[in-house]
């Protein structure tokens, strides 16, 4: 369940980019040069494919099982990484392209992959962009502050899962940084935005946020009707913003988890959610029912096991030598030594000569 | 307002009708006010006026520091006061006047989003000129805020404001961007808004609603006030649309001949 719920943690902003990577790539057939992405995940192996030819589709991909695993076949390859400094950026997601550098915002990625014909937005009318715009404000305004608070802020949430997923992935010395730091820094955006520099996390802001959320997903859940995806039967941009912003609240198992009920009872978005896991995700999708089945989740547990076995047998070693030590230093064991008789005598014939 | 607050606000609300002596405060027209404040500020007043409230408009020096949420305009109705469009709205849709309520569930979610839209692309944008240009901040912005206060507390109050500002445009990652950016960022949000509006009296059906009065307030304020340059006016003179929506609002509900919000020395007068 965790390693589940910890993959579609990754960022999620990661997320959009890569979905929107899936969509165009079914739109579009133009071979480029490579792009790399990254996300914070464990790291794996990562498999390196070549640069894009067209008929590459995203069941042909690569055989990376992560749920990114697919857009490595067309022309992105994707590095799981799971220290932010290592990416080259400095922080992530980051996109590292052959002709234009580094790009870490996530709207400046879309731009980008726009630019190399990567246009999932392609069939849309004039009007329906317009729509996309003003939903992903929307999304910006009203749903990203509070899915931030009950991640990063809430108490609850905070200490019991994402302290303990990052501080677990992420190497030595950083992962007793970055949680805090993180954590500090959302909480300082917070204040900004509201106006109110003495914020606290508390019932009265969790109510105030919780319930622009509420409305912004009864919103999406209105514009988005009986409706496949938000614009027809193909998915676009706005697909993937909402989908980015939506799913880690559906999978993710909070203990104060009131976004996740809201978004419950919302049975379309619900839907719109699972339907494009099962049709994208696919290795996600079924990892849910049957995690001890699936090969991810041996590995995960192959990954996490040497690990447990060695600290443990460690530690207890440590432990053992010391006592010992002490022991021995304190004279509360005697080390006998079977060679003692022998050196006797011949010490005493030396004596004897000596003596002489 | 807290939840509970509005709760409460809107039961009294409830109670009374729109009295005659209402009042909204905004900043001194003449020498006070910017682009921002002016721009919310018509938008409330359009809207008012949309629902047939009368409202008298009164400038104050220190109405940020009236304002219960520090953010101008406010409105004093009765014994309440409630500041800003959004609590507004809902305040006015208490006492019985509502101008969205013929929309359904699919259009409601649309305009809501494209108020956000405005709120997001354009107010950050004017903020953004206004405060994090250096140009602009010190050729008007600070001059303008400080101008009713005597030194130094002028200088301190401007910095202060400028400094909260551009931590704000920090936090949510707009300092990196370039002006050219901000002004790509407007264009797009116009043409958005262009596309939306395609050739339509209003923004839905025929009858307007808080949405235009938000978009005439930050277009109409962008149009006839006068920057360090003109490149923000021509980015939304562009969309001819957009311009003719302006003319129209700005004929039907702001027909007399003292027109609130048009007349100061920062403000260029008429539209062109």
């Amino acid at each position: 369940m965790l390693s589940m719920a910890q993959r579609m943690h990754s960022t999620l902003i990661g997320r959009i980019t890569v979905f929107g990577l899936s969509l165009a790539n079914q739109r579009q057939e133009v071979a480029r040069g490579h792009l790399v992405a990254e996300s914070v995940e464990r790291v794996r192996s990562s498999c390196r494919k070549g640069g894009g030819e067209p008929e590459r589709r995203r069941d042909a991909e690569t055989k990376e099982r992560d749920a990114y695993a697919k857009f490595a076949g067309a022309p992105l390859k994707v590095h799981k990484i799971t220290n932010p400094w290592r990416s080259p950026t400095g922080s992530l997601p980051a996109l590292k392209t052959v002709e234009e550098g580094s790009i870490s915002q996530p709207s400046k990625i879309i731009i980008h992959l726009r630019k190399q014909k990567y246009n999932a937005d392609y069939d849309l009318s004039a009007k329906e962009g317009a729509d996309t715009l003003a939903f992903v404000s929307l999304l910006e305004e009203k749903l990203l502050p509070a899915l931030v608070y009950t991640l990063w802020i809430d108490s609850k949430n905070y200490v019991d899962i994402t302290r303990c997923w990052y501080a677990e992935h992420i190497p030595f010395p950083l992962n007793f940084l970055l949680p805090n730091r993180i954590h500090g820094q959302q909480l300082e955006k917070l204040r900004l935005l509201r106006g109110d520099v003495a914020l606290e996390p508390g019932e009265q802001l969790e109510k105030e946020l919780y319930h622009d959320a509420y409305e912004c997903m009864t919103l999406l859940s209105q514009r988005l009707g009986s409706q496949k995806f938000f614009f027809g039967d193909t998915p676009s941009s706005l697909d993937a913003y909402v989908f980015g912003h939506l799913a880690p609240l559906l999978k993710i198992k909070l203990p104060n988890g009131k976004l996740h009920q809201h978004l419950s009872s919302l049975k379309n978005l619900e839907k719109f959610c699972s339907n494009i896991l099962l049709l994208y995700f696919p290795s996600d999708a079924r990892e849910t029912p049957n995690r001890k089945v699936h090969v991810q989740s041996d590995s995960s547990d192959f990954d996490s096991e040497p690990h447990l076995r060695r600290n443990q047998i460690l530690s207890v070693l440590f432990a053992v030598g010391t006592m010992l030590g002490y022991a021995v230093l304190t004279g509360i064991i005697k080390v006998k030594r079977k060679s003692l008789p022998l050196k006797n005598s011949s010490h005493g014939e030396e004596d004897d000569d000596d003596e002489d | 307002m807290s939840l509970a607050a509005e709760a409460f606000v809107s039961q009294i609300a409830a109670a009374e009708p729109w009295p005659e002596n209402a009042t909204l405060y905004q900043p001194l027209k003449e020498d006070q006010i910017l682009l921002s404040d002016s721009a919310s500020s018509l938008a409330v007043q359009t809207f008012l006026r949309m629902c047939g409230l009368p409202v008298e408009v009164s400038c104050r020096a220190n109405a940020e520091y009236m304002s219960p949420s520090g953010k101008v305009p406010f409105i004093h109705v009765g014994n309440q006061v409630v500041s800003e469009l959004g609590p507004i709205v809902q305040f006015t849709k208490a006492k019985g006047h509502a101008l969205s309520d013929g929309l359904d569930d699919v259009q409601r979610a649309e305009m809501k989003a494209y108020m956000e839209l405005v709120n997001n692309m354009l107010l950050t944008a004017e903020l953004y000129i206004q405060w994090c240009d250096d140009s602009t901040s010190a050729e008007i912005s600070r001059p303008r805020y400080s101008s009713p206060y005597s030194w130094p507390l002028n200088h301190v109050l401007a910095y202060q404001k400028q400094w909260e500002v551009r931590r704000k445009m920090n936090a949510i990652g707009w300092s990196g961007k370039s002006l050219e950016q901000v002004y790509e960022d407007v264009s797009q949000c116009c043409q958005a808004l262009s596309q939306r509006l395609g050739t339509q009296p209003f923004f839905f059906n025929k009858q307007p609603t808080e949405l235009d009065a938000l978009v005439f307030g930050h277009l109409f304020t962008i149009l006839t006030t006068q920057l360090t340059n003109d490149e923000l006016a021509e980015k939304v003179k562009s969309y001819t649309n957009l311009l003719s929506f302006c003319h129209r609002i700005e004929q039907t509900y702001f027909k007399e001949p003292e027109r609130e919000g048009q007349s100061s020395r920062h403000s260029k007068g008429a539209l062109p």
